[in-house]
């Protein structure tokens, strides 16, 4: 319970903790167009050092980062063995098992460099999110974040202030929640619940004696939050000042300005990149 | 019946992050076996985290917890077993209920226990006596019991399992003075009927006073004072030191004894102050 990577802000002093949370989304997003850019192997090897980079400069510690691919290792082997053996290449291929007259087991060289090019790429893209959004800024300043950049939608009558506090209010419960959990799993192990152990079944049904008090006091938390935002007079978004107001300054700037380089690079990669290309 | 003996424990949360806090430091304590022992101090001093490690739902960083002479972390693959023989009712336990009727709810631990139908309905009778929770109230659903009913049926639940040690986490939190007294009258009458060892832990030093017979003060990750109730009320001022106090009735009885009033020390609660007060009137 206690190891879960959402909405694990890691504090420290870093250039990337600086930047504007608005800017953070913006990097992100064009840090994941960035990963479906490369095409050449050249490329994947730039994209795998600029991660390296990004955590570096981050300062979270790599035990911390890798955390956030632990539950995704699962999927990343799933698609490098499916690319490994669907790949079709154009040479002959470098192993073959005939399983059945009609069914044979091939591995291409192409079929490894896309097992490999994938791994990286859904690697890097974790990584990048979870640096620039999820370690380095804090969810209210992420939320903050995406009501401002959402805040053109607001013309076409979207209720945007609502989502983002919405968000806001989910983003600020979950470690409520895991403690919630944690606290009621305790009390029914004290009487003898055995999550452990056991069948499928039987750990499902250990399952309900935490399920049920968590929605009861979940249903009863937003209640009386419910309560508390009317008695502090909450009435929505209409002419709500904001106690943080962000300005953007150079280093903004500067790092959308080198995140675009970087994508550049990248495509003028692909046309002079040595080795094999997707 | 058995002993329970903490050896220099210590216990550290989020360790080798920026989070990490030393919650017990070296913690060394024997509870007497039968007896109600009272472990009280202020928020953060570390007794909530203490309760975790004595049935075993966290595992001491140093140091060992021995039930009965035996490491309870010996076996870890049995430390289920440990989770019956020391009771834990957590803080604000009307909050775990989840089954459709009191009864069920009181039988869960029995019934985990793989006990037989006829012992589990009769522990489930005897617990509610304790905690004196009224038999007609054991089929209703737990939404339609008060909050002091809930809490008395969850208390209910864990002595149901009659563990030979019983650790309270702020039984009486919250409850109004009524309530406080059934449940921790209830409390002290199942160990000293059942011959359980019972530990509760508070911040009330009126309650503790009442109830206890030992009393351990822990401050800061580290046990204080600890000893019979009267030798750890009679270090007044080491207990002001650790923002603690004694309770208001010593405090009366102290003032009058500067002021010349022959008082027999150790008067802790209302009714021994009563008792001693009584003939200076006559």
């Amino acid at each position: 319970m206690k190891n879960i990577a959402l909405g694990q802000y890691y504090p420290a002093q870093s250039p990337i903790h600086r930047l504007d949370a608005r800017i953070k989304v913006i990097l992100a997003i064009l840090y994941i167009v960035c990963t479906f850019l490369c095409k050449s192997a050249l490329g994947f090897a730039v994209l795998a050092l600029s991660a390296i980079l990004l955590i570096l400069l981050s300062r979270v510690p790599l035990r911390t980062v890798f955390r956030a691919i632990r539950p995704i290792l699962f999927i990343m082997m799933f698609t490098a063995v499916f690319n490994l053996f669907l790949t079709r290449g154009e040479g002959d291929p470098l192993w073959a098992w005939t399983v059945t007259p009609k069914w044979t087991m091939q591995i291409f060289e192409e079929g490894i460099y896309s097992a490999v090019f994938m791994v990286i790429r859904i690697v890097v893209l974790i990584l990048g999110t979870s640096i620039f959004l999820t370690y380095t800024t804090t969810p209210i300043a992420l939320t903050d974040a995406i009501e401002s950049l959402l805040s053109p939608l607001r013309i076409i009558r979207l209720p945007v202030h609502e989502f983002a506090m919405m968000m806001s209010i989910a983003l600020r419960f979950i470690p409520t929640l895991m403690e919630e959990t944690t606290k009621i799993m305790n009390a029914q192990k004290a009487r003898g619940v055995d999550f452990a152990h056991g069948s499928l079944i039987k750990r499902a049904k250990a399952l309900v004696p935490i399920l049920i008090p968590l929605f009861v006091s979940s249903f009863r938390r937003a209640d009386e939050l419910a309560t508390a935002m009317e008695c502090r007079c909450y009435r929505g978004g209409k002419g709500r000042t904001k106690m943080r107001v962000p300005h953007l300054r150079f280093g903004d700037f500067l790092s959308v300005f080198l995140m675009l380089a970087f994508g550049t690079g990248l495509v003028l990669l692909n046309y002079y990149g040595f080795g094999y290309r997707m | 019946m058995a002993t329970l003996t903490l050896e220099n424990i210590s216990y550290v949360y989020g360790p080798r992050t920026p989070f990490e806090i030393k919650a017990l430091d070296d913690v060394s304590l024997t509870v007497r076996e039968g007896s109600v022992t009272g472990i009280i101090g202020h928020t953060g001093s570390g007794k909530s985290t203490l309760v975790q490690l004595l049935n075993g739902l966290e595992k001491p960083t140093h140091g060992k917890v021995m039930l009965d002479g035996v490491d309870i972390w010996e076996k870890p693959r049995e430390i289920g077993k440990i989770r019956f023989r020391v009771g834990l009712v957590m803080q604000y336990p009307e909050y775990q209920l989840f089954e459709e009727t009191i009864r069920a709810d009181i039988a869960f631990g029995p019934k985990n226990m793989r006990l037989s139908e006829e012992e589990i309905a009769y522990r489930v009778k005897e617990a509610a006596d304790f905690v004196g929770l009224d038999p007609l109230l054991l089929d209703k659903s737990p939404f339609d019991l008060s909050g002091g009913q809930k809490r008395r049926a969850a208390i209910a639940g864990v002595m149901a399992m009659k563990p030979e040690v019983l650790v309270l986490d702020e039984p009486a939190a919250g409850l109004d003075p009524q309530g406080r007294d059934t449940i921790l009258n209830g409390i002290r009458s199942y160990g000293k009927k059942t011959g359980s060892t019972v530990i509760i832990v508070s911040h009330s030093m009126e309650d503790m006073a009442t109830y206890c017979d030992d009393i351990v003060v822990m401050a800061n990750g580290k046990v204080r004072l600890s000893g019979t109730r009267d030798e750890v009320f009679a270090h007044a001022k080491e207990l002001t030191e650790v923002g603690l106090d004694v309770p208001q009735i010593t405090r009366l009885a102290l003032l009058l004894e500067e002021r010349g009033v022959c008082l027999p020390g150790g008067i802790y609660t209302v009714e021994a102050a009563l008792k001693a007060l009584k003939p200076l009137f006559q």
